[in-house]
């Protein structure tokens, strides 16, 4: 399968990328690790007539801590040089370890941080070919008006399957958008829509820059278990993180997330109000396991069962908060 | 150990090594030639329909487009088999399967082909379509063949002793259902094809074809596209570059290969099609998913009364190696244990699907997946070890079995015996901790089929060797590496008979101009019966050099000994320096002589009077000088005894000789999850001889991993013709983080019509190693898994319906707005809607799309 034809921009700035996403708007994709872009630009997902390409911007590589105690890492940051950070695996473990799990050693040494926030939703039926998807009718998410996962629906199902943002959900990452307007925070648990389609807010202008973890979050411990059949290059099937803050043995704060069953990750709601103040055991780690299967709503969108893969949200679950509560 | 061989049984590298982990040898994708074109190949959106019209005009004017082909610019059918030419290069009236052939764009570059191939204007007719065999089987009307009413593309029934007595004297008999779910081979190198023709001189012309293909089988290629092109066979020119991997996958003639040869005469330029990892999928010609319904008694001491097997295959929309695939599925219920019964009905159906064909194991692995399984369970019944109740069923070689499998060398004994030893199995098995297991399993296959698959009396191999005064020695072979070491293996034959280092000898192979006409890579055939022809072709050649070399010796030449790239009298302590010459190739010293000095030094010696040595290059030249030109032929064809049974099918199976295998692996299954860990393999694999102990120890280990792939993950999966997961991220192998340590153990047993002694051990390990996983999750927690692959979710279904816990069910769909079955068609993620909806941007919207057909 050949690539589109495309004119490669290749700005060393912000404000030059900025510029070209603002001249070309809707008629540009962004390039950072190329990991997920360029097999999708094969399949005709995307044929922009505009790429820009971010990797000569040196100044949004790098994993910077802040005077706080907060952390600021670039958008462009390779998954390795996250999953290797010695700084993030002691304050931020969850991202570590989250980031470790990415599809394989050469996709992470590719993939960025920016790349796996701003992932596409996927879907069997629209991460394939433009011949394949011709034989379907197509989907709707791209060329067509029916969803095959959810027959008679309007509404695009498409799972979104980054592993890093649940971890980065748990400790309350914010980003940073740039556009030639200068630039904004927005927390991450604002930043998806939960729509399969438009997926996440973020004008066609603009550019992820940025990820800042507060200091408040430091000092969490973490666990992210990720359903797959392989334990190498497979997307999630199902992802579980959680970041757990303890005193006396009680469960100070914490916060879980779930990934890759729904066409958000998502903050499990009430997690963290049935875990503070108590003691873990499995009884509270299966319940808490419950209202996280009770969030997924995974669909037909990818390999296993929908049913299978909600209930190993809820093993999942429970397994990595009595994981959290021991190490 | 080494058996007095200098060459063979020695763990030597591949001779094709250093070109392929230093990235400069050529595959056929890697090839150019001036003014080559690219061909871009237009599929069938639809699974079944009569194509009306195609009008390729839109797609003609495009600014580098060359030509477009078309169905009716070669409409002689083909096919792999004799009885099944069923196949187009490209659709002329019909597509059968979501992928089918339509067209073939000829142009300057990959992305222009491709956006022709959207200008292509195709008018179908669509027709009800099947995707379930078992319903396929029931259809009254719009058959996938005209021809094949039923949509069954052949059926077998085959009794053998007294099935109905066999049972009546069991003590305990099992009947189950048993479902293997459809795999591929996913071989590296995905198929290419590049076609040159050259114009003829005398007339202008189009004349001789030359095609470079990523092929098993050269001459069948060259055969078929004699067939299709209608161009006599000595016009066409096949040769098999670096090949990545075949596992059967290119063992038949591939769609792309006709085409590009069709697509270069229409354009009138040399064109190479390479296929996307998708089209890999559509061509398939993978193991079929396979129904068993299997039945076997034994008795209360472990002897095997009877066994009864009906095997539908769902074999997609052509025949390919179909009718072959579903003889193997019976006839090899025999010549592993001694079963004195066996009925054996097979079905190998159409549906509207790709092909399948002939895959590692081919027709083999989901029966004995079904039967070590069973085997399993009745031992628990008559309360026996599950090593033990194999050993109890063991046949007495010499034998010919009940079916009419002569067995003649048999290591399967010594197998059981040392997987056993080695995996601590009578200490181990049933005292491992819960949720982890030991199971057992063997399988076996053949080592080429004692019949061809076309009719014909030739030799099944042949070899040539030639000898010039350089004294290097180069052998001639069809034989096609795939990778799997065939060359190695011919080099070795050659300098081993011969005496000389393996360095001297150089491997031309599977170019039909150059090399003699072997039947190809494909049923584990070419060390047994492309070896045996070298091993016969280096001995012509040695008893040439032979006497001349005597006659320069005064002795007689069977007291001549060849070794160490010295001929000398028996019994002579000398060579060059005592021991030989050097093993690591031609001394410098031995060029010189046998090139520029020989003149002067034949004189000295012929001063010194008779020696009791000579160095291989002057028994060459001598030879050369009293024979004339230096070759040697051999051939191979399977001995009459051994060609099997006359009954109605009989032809396949039967074997010069069979491999065998037992395995034993150690899984842990999370009994929450379902997830399965394979720990560890000991497979033991009897070779014959290990001609290249790591060699085999590659193909055994490859085999068990590849197997393990098809046990715990690998599924082709369906929703109403299309496949889910045409490529590798979501068809998934397995990767390095699963793979399990095997413990590859070769057994040693001699064949005596093998060359050497050797036999096949490329397929005979892969059927085991599903069962033994399947047997070692019975023993870790309980559960017998009936459907193959055993996912985390087949398994976590199975554990709770014993444990009766909540049910996890796996056929009722989440979907809010309409809650129906999503598993169909052997998949299990899918479920059904009410078949493909066309949208307007689809070229074909204007035709009403069909229902989803039969399988409703």
């Amino acid at each position: 399968m050949s690539l589109p034809e495309f004119r490669l921009l290749r700005p060393h700035a912000v404000e030059e990328a900025v510029m070209m996403l603002e001249r070309h708007a809707g008629n540009i994709r962004v390039l950072a690790g190329g990991t997920d872009l360029i097999p999708s630009m094969r399949q005709k997902l995307f044929e922009p007539p505009y790429v820009v390409d971010l990797r000569g911007i040196a100044e949004l590589r790098g994993i910077r801590r802040q005077s706080d105690g907060g952390v600021e890492i670039g958008a462009l940051s390779p998954l390795s040089t996250i999953e290797r950070s010695v700084y993030l695996r002691e304050h931020f473990p969850v991202l570590t370890e989250a980031a470790g799990t990415v599809a394989s050693p050469v996709i992470r040494n590719m993939g960025t941080i920016g790349g796996n926030i701003c992932l596409d939703t996927r879907c069997l039926w629209y991460n394939q070919s433009l011949a394949w998807r011709k034989g379907c009718g197509f989907c709707i998410k791209k060329d067509g008006d029916l969803c095959h996962v959810a027959p008679g629906g309007l509404k695009c199902w498409a799972a979104f399957s980054g592993d890093t943002p649940p971890a980065l959900l748990c400790l309350d990452a914010e980003i940073e958008i740039a556009s030639i307007n200068g630039t904004r925070r927005m927390p991450l648990r604002e930043f998806y829509t939960g729509d399969g389609i438009i997926y996440r807010k973020l004008q066609s202008n603009e550019l992820v820059t940025r990820v800042f973890l507060p200091a408040e979050s430091a000092g969490y411990r973490g666990v992210y278990r990720k359903l797959r059949v392989r334990g190498s290059i497979d997307y999630p099937l199902a992802g579980v993180a959680i970041a757990m803050k303890r005193s006396n043995g009680h469960v100070s704060e914490a916060h879980i997330a779930i990934t890759a069953v729904n066409p958000a990750p998502l903050l499990v709601k009430g997690a963290s109000e049935l875990l503070a103040g108590k003691m873990v055991d499995e009884a509270l780690a299966e319940a808490v396991g419950d209202i996280a299967a009770r969030t997924a709503k995974p669909l037909t969108t990818s390999a296993l069962t929908p049913e299978y893969r909600r209930e190993m949200i809820r093993v999942f679950t429970k397994r990595a908060i009595l994981a959290a509560a021991q190490n | 150990m080494n058996n007095g061989f200098s060459i063979i049984g020695k763990r030597t590298a591949l001779v094709d090594a250093a070109e392929k982990t230093t990235g400069a040898g050529k595959y056929t994708d890697d090839l150019s030639v001036s003014g080559m074109l690219t061909g871009k190949i237009l599929h069938s959106p639809y699974p079944h329909a009569r194509i009306r019209s195609i009008d390729t005009s839109r797609a003609e004017q495009l600014d580098g487009v060359v030509t477009v082909a078309i169905g009716k610019d070669a409409p002689n059918p083909f096919g792999i088999l004799p009885v099944g030419h069923d196949e187009h290069a490209l659709a002329v009236d019909k597509v059968r399967y979501v992928g089918d052939n339509v067209a073939c764009v000829v142009a300057v570059s990959e992305a222009i082909a491709e956006k022709a191939l959207e200008l292509i204007d195709v008018d179908y007719e669509v027709l009800p379509a099947y995707f379930d065999p078992e319903e396929s089987m029931k259809a009254q009307a719009d058959f996938i063949h005209e021809n094949k009413p039923g949509n069954i593309e052949k059926d077998y029934h085959h009794v053998f002793g007294d099935p109905g007595k066999g049972f009546s004297d069991a003590n305990q008999i099992a009947e189950a259902r048993f479902i293997a779910g459809e795999v591929t081979h996913a071989a590296m190198e995905p198929h290419s094809t590049l076609a040159s023709f050259e114009l003829d001189p005398h007339t202008g012309k189009m004349g001789r074809l030359t095609v470079w293909s990523s092929t098993q089988v050269p001459y069948y290629l060259q055969h078929k596209l004699s067939l299709v092109l209608e161009m006599p066979m000595q016009q066409i020119r096949v040769i098999k570059p670096l090949v990545g991997g075949g596992f059967g996958g290119k063992s038949e003639v591939i769609p792309l290969e006709i085409i590009a040869a069709v697509a270069a005469r229409k354009a009138r330029a040399p064109v190479k099609i390479t296929y996307t990892r998708e089209e890999v999928f559509w061509a398939h010609r993978g193991r079929p998913r396979t129904i068993v319904d299997l039945k076997t008694g034994v008795k209360n001491d472990g002897r095997i009364t009877a066994v009864k097997a009906r095997v539908v295959q769902d074999g997609g929309g052509y025949c390919s190696y179909g009718v072959v695939t579903i003889l193997y599925s019976g006839a090899l219920l025999g010549a592993l244990y001694d079963i004195p019964n066996i009925q054996y009905d097979g079905y190998r159906v159409l549906t509207n699907k790709p092909a399948c064909g002939a895959m590692r194991g081919h027709g083999t692995v989901n029966v004995r997946f079904a039967f070590e399984s069973q085997l399993d369970e009745l031992a628990a019944k008559i309360a026996m070890d599950p090593a033990e109740v194999r050993r109890r069923n063991l046949l007495m070689p010499p034998c010919i079995t009940v079916n009419g499998l002569r067995v003649q060398s048999y290591g399967l004994p010594e197998c059981i015996e040392k997987t056993v030893e080695r995996s601590g199995w009578k200490q181990r098995k049933g005292k491992l901790p819960r949720g982890r297991g030991l199971g057992i399993a063997c399988s076996h296959y053949v080592s080429g089929a004692a019949n061809s698959i076309i009719r014909s009396d030739m030799p099944h191999s042949t070899v040539n060797i030639k000898i010039d005064r350089d004294g290097g020695v180069v052998v001639y072979t069809g034989a096609s590496e795939i990778g799997q070491g065939s060359d190695t293996m011919v080099a070795q034959i050659a300098a081993e008979v011969l005496g000389c280092s393996l360095g001297r000898v150089r491997v031309i192979a599977a170019d039909t101009d150059l090399t003699p006409i072997d039947l190809g890579s494909y049923s584990s055939r070419v060390t047994f019966m492309n070896g045996n022809a070298t091993l016969r072709a280096a001995d012509e050649v040695k008893k040439l050099i032979a006497a001349a070399a005597a006659k320069k010796m005064n002795c007689a030449p069977e007291e001549l000994i060849f070794r160490h790239d010295v001929v000398k009298k028996r019994d002579t302590q000398a060579g060059r320096d005592g021991t030989g010459a050097t093993q690591e190739g031609p001394s410098v010293s031995g060029r010189v002589e046998g090139q520029i000095l020989r003149g002067s030094l034949q004189q000295k010696r012929k001063e010194e009077g008779p020696k009791d040595w000579m160095s291989f290059e002057e028994a060459v030249v001598a030879a050369i000088d009293f024979h004339g030109a230096l070759t040697g032929t051999g051939s191979y064809a399977p001995p009459p005894e051994a060609r099997g049974g006359k009954h109605k099918g009989g032809g396949v199976g039967p074997s010069p000789a069979y491999s065998y295998s037992a395995q034993v692996a150690e899984v842990s299954v999370d009994e929450e999850t379902g997830e399965v860990t394979v720990h560890k393999v000991w497979a033991a694999h009897d070779c014959g001889r290990a001609l290249n102990p790591v060699s085999v120890e590659g193909q055994i280990i490859g085999s068990v991993w590849m197997g393990m792939g098809q046990a715990l993950a690998e599924e082709m999966v369906w929703k109403d013709g299309m496949l889910m997961n045409p490529g590798l991220l979501e068809y998934r192998s397995p990767s390095s983080i699963e793979s399990p340590e095997v413990e590859p153990i070769i057994v040693e047993s001699v064949d005596p019509e093998g060359p050497f002694g050797a036999k096949e051990c490329s397929e005979g390990s892969l059927a085991a190693t599903i069962p033994a996983i399947a047997n070692a999750i019975y023993d870790a927690v309980g559960v017998r898994l009936h459907e193959s692959p055993f996912t985390p979710e087949r398994v976590l279904a199975a554990l709770r319906a014993k444990k009766k816990e909540k049910a996890l069910n796996l056929t009722e769909g989440v979907d809010p707005t309409d809650p129906v079955r999503f598993r169909e068609h052997g998949g299990s993620l899918c479920f059904k809607s009410r078949g493909p909806q066309r949208h307007a941007l689809d070229p074909a919207h204007r035709q009403a799309p069909a229902s989803a057909g039969g399988a409703d």
